[in-house]
């Protein structure tokens, strides 16, 4: 059990890949688009780095490579050492004279070279020879993309009035948790996670979404490393092209039909031979943090732009004709009046502590106002009255008086030296989150408990021999 | 001899240290046996308790009944 309020971990594309085994990162660098979208997503150091030893073929001294920085920039050396070693993009080895260097992993460097200067297999998607007859426009495709999307998102919240999902979406929500089956319900049932979820912007769940779904790809006969090689292919494609489908392996068919279904990629009829990949899936290998899709939010009309108004006496106003919209916003909001392109509702302390019980947190519900504020607010910031905001962490922080942390008491010690002893072993561990000397008690954090414990207990056995 | 008990740290919420008030009355649940039992496992100093893991939800929905009996609407909801 954990009492810490969980929020939704989204991993980036290098957190993701960190958890990847060191043969399955191995395989994945086969490809040159892999090493590519890995390569321009690393910091800008790190880049350099790698530019620079490309193309020596052995391995380069660590005290070299140490002189390329400026002493007092150590610290971002020993960072960028971290990262590339732990995407196994290079590794240590040993020279000759004992010197330690660095070795860039061969298959990353080969494949990226060929990724730089061409030649070697073709790695990007093909066009199809013929022009599409019926070739779709950006807006069809942008359209297309939200609608398939906002079919997942409606289902979630559950305005069923929109055609139902398919099964491999359903086992998807449960297994991300987002949506769970209550025993003896036949209902898919929204969870924590979900709504949290709902509140994060589109193009954080579209990557949340995939990740879980890579999570289950093996399960469902699906190779992880050619799932991922597709989508980093399908990153570098251009919006608005069509691609030929006639290369692809059965899997990896099946898995562009899974990605037809929440609207990643655009596909008429089945036996087509051709799809277009959507804004959805050009964003997926910058993950989360910077996205294609705010500018699409940015430029398209109405319907993607803000549309809430937030008043400093707690009013709503949503102007918006969806009923997606209207139900992400009854999440924190009692509504009052519904038009046809206006709903007005008002923020309740009843209605957030609802939203904060089904674990929504109030940091959400802030940044969801300000993502969505119409574009008038912008016009004389504060975009959300900050009173409104600070109301609504003043609400969450009221719920928590307390912090609650799990941990493990230690106390009847037999003497102060045995005390000190262990709460310093823990202090250095930095798993020592309280201690009074007086009456010899001390808590450690339960990821701690195990190391103390093993200590403690080769400590009495020194100790009594 | 060291005696280990697992269990739930309770800390004052950064800005509330010293909250004595919030303290009596976990003290007061605890001696009422208001969450059915005994759930302190030690009174550690002002501002830490122990207590035992199977209580914290009770303890939390109990905290949350009592903000909510003493809070009274803010936002102003006439019909205009």
């Amino acid at each position: 059990m954990s009492v810490q309020q969980r929020t939704l971990d989204c991993k980036d594309l290098h957190s993701y890949l960190k958890t990847l085994t060191a043969t399955v990162l191995d395989r994945l660098y086969n490809h040159p688009a892999t090493c590519l979208a890995v390569f321009r997503e690393l910091p800008e150091l790190s880049r350099l780095y790698i530019m620079r030893i490309l193309f020596v073929d052995q391995a380069v001294p660590k005290a070299i490579m140490g002189s390329w920085v400026s002493p007092n920039s150590a610290k971002e050396l020993e960072d960028i050492v971290k990262l590339l070693t732990e995407l196994r993009l290079w590794q240590e080895v040993e020279m000759q004279g004992g010197l330690k260097g660095w070795l860039l992993n061969p298959t990353f460097r080969r494949n990226l070279k060929g990724a730089l200067l061409g030649g070697g297999n073709e790695w990007s998607m093909k066009p199809p020879t013929d022009a599409d007859p019926k070739a779709r426009g950006i807006a069809i495709l942008d359209e297309y993309a939200m609608g398939r999307w906002e079919c997942v998102l409606h289902f979630m919240v559950g305005s069923h009035q929109h055609e139902v999902i398919s099964s491999d979406a359903l086992q998807i929500l449960q297994h991300a948790g987002l949506m769970k089956k209550e025993p003896g319900e036949n209902q898919l049932t929204i969870t924590r996670d979900g709504f949290q979820f709902l509140l994060m912007d589109t193009s954080a769940q579209v990557w949340y979404f995939l990740l879980q779904y890579l999570d289950t790809a093996t399960a469902r006969g699906l190779d992880l490393i050619d799932c991922l090689g597709f989508l980093f292919q399908l990153s570098f494609s251009t919006l608005g092209q069509d691609y030929s489908t006639d290369s692809m392996s059965d899997g990896l068919q099946k898995f562009l039909q899974h990605l037809r279904e929440f609207g990643l990629v655009y596909q008429r009829k089945r036996k087509d031979g051709r799809f277009y990949p959507t804004r959805l899936a050009l964003d997926i290998a910058s993950g989360p943090k910077k996205s294609m899709l705010n500018a699409m939010t940015a430029t398209s009309s109405n319907q993607n732009s803000g549309y809430i108004v937030v008043e400093t006496n707690y009013r709503v106003y949503a102007y918006t004709d969806s009923s997606l919209q209207v139900a992400l916003i009854a999440l924190f909001c009692e509504l009052m009046y519904r038009f046809p392109n206006l709903v007005v509702g008002i923020i309740t302390r009843e209605s957030v502590r609802q939203a904060l019980r089904s674990g929504i947190t109030a940091d959400q519900i802030v940044s969801f106002l300000r993502q969505h504020a119409h574009p008038e607010c912008y016009k004389e910031p504060p975009v959300l009255p900050s009173t409104i905001a600070d109301q609504i962490k003043l609400w969450a922080i009221e719920r928590d008086r307390f912090v609650y942390k799990d941990g493990v008491l230690y106390n009847q010690f037999d003497s102060q030296a045995d005390f000190e002893i262990l709460k310093n072993y823990a202090q250095e561990r930095g798993v020592l989150v309280w201690h009074t000397t007086h009456g010899r008690k001390m808590v450690v954090t339960k990821e701690g408990h195990e190391e103390v414990r093993k200590f403690w207990k080769r400590h009495s056995r020194n100790g009594s021999m | 001899m060291v005696n280990v008990t697992k269990g739930i740290l309770v800390e004052w919420y950064v800005d509330l240290k010293n909250d004595a008030a919030m303290k009596q009355l976990l003290l007061h649940l605890d001696e009422t046996h208001a969450l059915g039992n005994k759930f302190i496992v030690q009174d550690l100093d002002e501002t830490h308790l122990f207590i035992a893991p199977e209580y914290l939800e009770v303890l939390q929905t109990r905290i949350d009944d009592l903000m909510d009996r003493i809070s009274f609407p803010l936002a102003e909801r006439e019909t205009d």
